[in-house]
């Protein structure tokens, strides 16, 4: 087969995997070898879907013996299977990073024959890179649940980050789609890379230079969203305790898009973008703004609202809170401001020690005041003609949403809601991870 | 300023200064401005000068030793980022660089380092706002650049920047590509950066003639093509996003976006994608109004 035929195979096999960041780790460059990475990452380019391209996404080989319901690749399937040699994948990733066209390689696999073969083949690739082509790029690899922990140590010491996808927000679903796999086949090696990171960290006290460090920039998971009955908050809560047990840099979600027919599967005509887009504003208010995953949602109220982002929402419910006045209030207040991002805040924070700041300045200090506006005010102004009311900002915040630009994405939204091929759980228990394992 | 004369008095409002265009010439003005307790309206290259009516002008020669005492003073009083920050803007493509850095450097320079962060005073702002501007076409740079390889091994990209950032860029790359060398050539500022796996250097250059692609290069850009057009999931297609992170000014250097019909090596056999098939539909049109 053309190499061109195998890339178009597997290249469109991986486009579904969520996570093109290059980001958390910051190596810079070693004579006589190609390559360094930054820690902020650069996108490459952005498909027609709008999504970044930082890094070469292929599978290994899309041959695989698994058959997971929602999966274009399981082995049920009849599309056209392809496999890369070792070879060919290193030589594609050092051609396109010559050409400054990727970051690196974000390498993922079906499972060829077993999950300890495509490891090793996955390994020999990236060794490849690693050592006979002098490869000093960015590097992440999928893991395959159920490898050996030999091979998930070869793998780690090779590549910055490394992730597992947990699949579904709760082991029933996982189960009952994904029958090859279990919690077990995918909690064990996340908490052995976890394990492993924090070793570096302890190395790091005894040797002065560790050449080889295990998953440097840290360990991810990627679930679907919109296939199972979860609800955000049991989402977001499993999200949570994925940050806070085992440690990982990011969660991604992916909004459910339907390949397969199958019983077990929602009948959906459009992917649940919208819940995606929010469960994603909520993850950051987790991540940067130092927000506590109950502040967020509860178990009264277990879906994000789709009209309002999060952050405003909260907002709007601790209305005695605001306004908050711009030259007064505390950094940390400031970061709850609906609309001002960590950069805003701080450039506030900079600014007001030099001079009380009126609402001209803001747009001087490059701080949008579209969202903030209506709940701050400016040595004691509000601004001109917004109404201080709960019921009139929420009515202002959301008519964005309600036109018409996006109407055709939130219809397909609120009438995703609560609608799935698996039987809704009773529970409404938030999904720690101990219960999802278990 | 100090003191006004009546001279002063008599150009206030009217003087504009003009510089060669170069670094030094622009820290030479600034020296001079204050050297002579002026106030000009603006410092502008020699040849950009658009002549009102009642102007004064005056044409400041380049002189190395006080553009350097402008360098020292300012990183004595306001330290060596600002220094940086100054080199920057002056990069920018913007018209009103020349003033702008002039009041910054008034301001600043008489209230110490601390000013610098007094970012809502307009002065500041606009500084930053420059800034802003050309360390984002920095940042655009290093993301869309796109080098190919020639026979005699070179990597070569051509690129249309909004400011003249190839300076800036030289060293990422070069610590990055390390055993490859390349030539990062700015068409719009006439201006290329060499790179031969020991050192960087910049030369001027209307135009650079350089050999043909290898064989190789025309594989791997249909290879790109391909893996650019299979990864996007069609049901998400959201062509308005894309333009918002990847503006239409940079498509006519990025390979990827080249319209199918267009594209040299690419085989019958790889069939577009309907999301492929937007992309094309969309570059088709870029080719035909002007770039934004
Ligand atoms: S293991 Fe499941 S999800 Fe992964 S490629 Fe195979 S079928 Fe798809």
């Amino acid at each position: 087969m053309e190499l061109l035929d195998k890339l178009t195979i597997l290249a469109d096999a991986a486009k579904y995997d969520v996570a093109c960041t290059s980001s958390g780790v910051n190596r810079s460059a070693v004579k006589g070898k190609l390559g360094s990475t930054a820690s902020a990452g650069i996108c490459h380019t952005f498909s027609a879907d709008g999504r970044c391209i930082t890094l070469l996404k292929v599978l290994m080989s899309n041959a695989c013996s698994y058959d997971c319901t929602y999966c274009v690749n399981r082995r049920s399937n009849d599309v056209p299977r392809a496999t890369f040699t070792p070879r060919e994948l290193a030589e594609l990733t050092i051609g396109f990073y010559r050409r400054n066209y990727i970051e690196g390689l974000f390498l993922s696999s079906g499972v060829l024959r077993n999950p300890d073969y495509t490891t090793e083949q996955m390994c020999e690739a990236i060794r490849l890179l690693r050592g006979e082509y002098g490869f000093n790029g960015y590097i992440h690899a999928k893991a395959i649940p159920g490898t050996s922990k030999e091979l998930l140590t070869r793998l780690g010491v090779l590549v910055d980050r490394m992730s597992l996808n947990i699949e579904f927000p709760s082991e029933t679903s996982l189960r009952q789609l994904a029958p090859d796999k279990s919690g077990q086949t995918v909690l064990e090696p996340m908490r052995f890379v976890r394990d492993g990171i924090k070793d570096n960290i302890r190395d790091k006290t005894t040797s002065i230079v560790k050449r080889t460090r295990f998953v440097p920039a840290g360990q991810s998971t990627q679930m679907i969203v919109g296939a199972s009955p979860e609800s955000d908050y049991q989402i977001l809560n499993l999200s949570a305790s994925l940050y806070s047990t085992l440690e990982l840099k990011r969660v991604f979600f992916s909004a459910y898009l339907p390949v397969n027919s199958d019983p077990l599967l929602p009948q959906v005509t459009k992917a649940p973008l919208l819940r995606e887009h929010r469960l994603y504003q909520a993850d950051w208010l987790m991540r940067f703004y130092h927000f506590d995953v109950n502040e967020i949602i509860d178990e009264q109220n277990p879906s994000l609202d789709p009209l309002i982002d999060p952050k405003c929402n909260w907002a709007l419910n601790h209305i005695d809170l605001f306004p908050a006045e711009i030259n007064k209030v505390p950094y940390e207040m400031l970061l709850r401001i609906p609309g001002i991002g960590v950069k805003g805040a701080s450039r506030i924070a900079k600014a007001r020690r030099e001079r009380t700041l009126a609402f001209e300045d803001l747009s001087r200090l490059n701080v949008s005041i579209r969202r903030a506006r209506h709940f701050i005010t400016c040595n004691g102004r509000f601004a001109d003609g917004l109404l201080f009311d709960p019921a009139s900002i929420y009515d202002s915040l959301t008519c964005e949403v309600r036109n018409r630009h996006y109407k055709g994405v939130l219809d397909g939204q609120l009438s995703l809601f609560g609608e799935s091929g698996l039987t809704r759980e009773a529970s409404t228990q938030p999904l720690e991870l101990a219960s999802w394992a278990s | 300023m100090g003191e006004l004369t009546s001279d002063h008095l008599l150009n206030d409002g009217r003087l504009t200064c003009l510089y060669d265009g170069s670094f030094e010439g622009l820290l030479s003005a600034i020296f001079w401005v204050f050297e002579h307790k002026e106030n000009p309206v603006d410092i502008v290259i020699e040849e950009n000068l658009q002549s009102g009516f009642d102007q004064v002008i005056t044409t400041i020669d380049t002189d190395i030793k006080k553009a350097e005492r402008v360098k020292a003073g300012i990183i004595r009083s306001l330290g060596y980022q600002a220094y940086k920050d100054v080199r920057c803007v002056f990069l920018s493509d913007d018209e009103r660089k020349g003033r702008v850095m002039l009041r910054f450097l008034q301001y600043s320079l008489k209230r110490g380092a601390r000013s610098r962060s007094d970012l809502a005073e307009p002065i500041i702002a606009d500084f930053d706002a420059l800034l802003r501007a050309v360390n984002r076409e920095i940042h655009y740079q290093l993301q869309f650049i796109r080098f190919s390889e020639l026979r005699n091994g070179i990597f070569f990209a051509k690129i249309h920047p909004k400011a003249n950032v190839v300076p800036l860029i030289m060293s990422h790359f070069a610590a990055r590509l390390n055993i490859q060398p390349f030539m990062i050539f700015d068409e719009k500022h006439a201006l290329a950066g060499i790179y031969d796996c020991q050192r960087w250097w910049m030369v001027e250059a209307e135009a650079v003639s350089v050999p043909d692609q290898c064989a190789r290069q025309d594989e791997y850009q249909a290879l790109w093509q391909t893996f650019y057009d299979t990864i996007a999931i069609e049901e998400r297609a959201n062509l308005t996003c894309r333009r918002n992170f990847m503006p239409k000014r940079f498509w006519g250097d990025l390979c990827e976006m080249i319209p199918h019909e267009l594209r040299k090596g690419q085989p019958q056999t790889a069939t577009p994608t309907a999301c492929a098939r937007l992309a094309g539909e969309q570059s088709r049109k870029s080719l035909q109004s002007p770039l934004n």
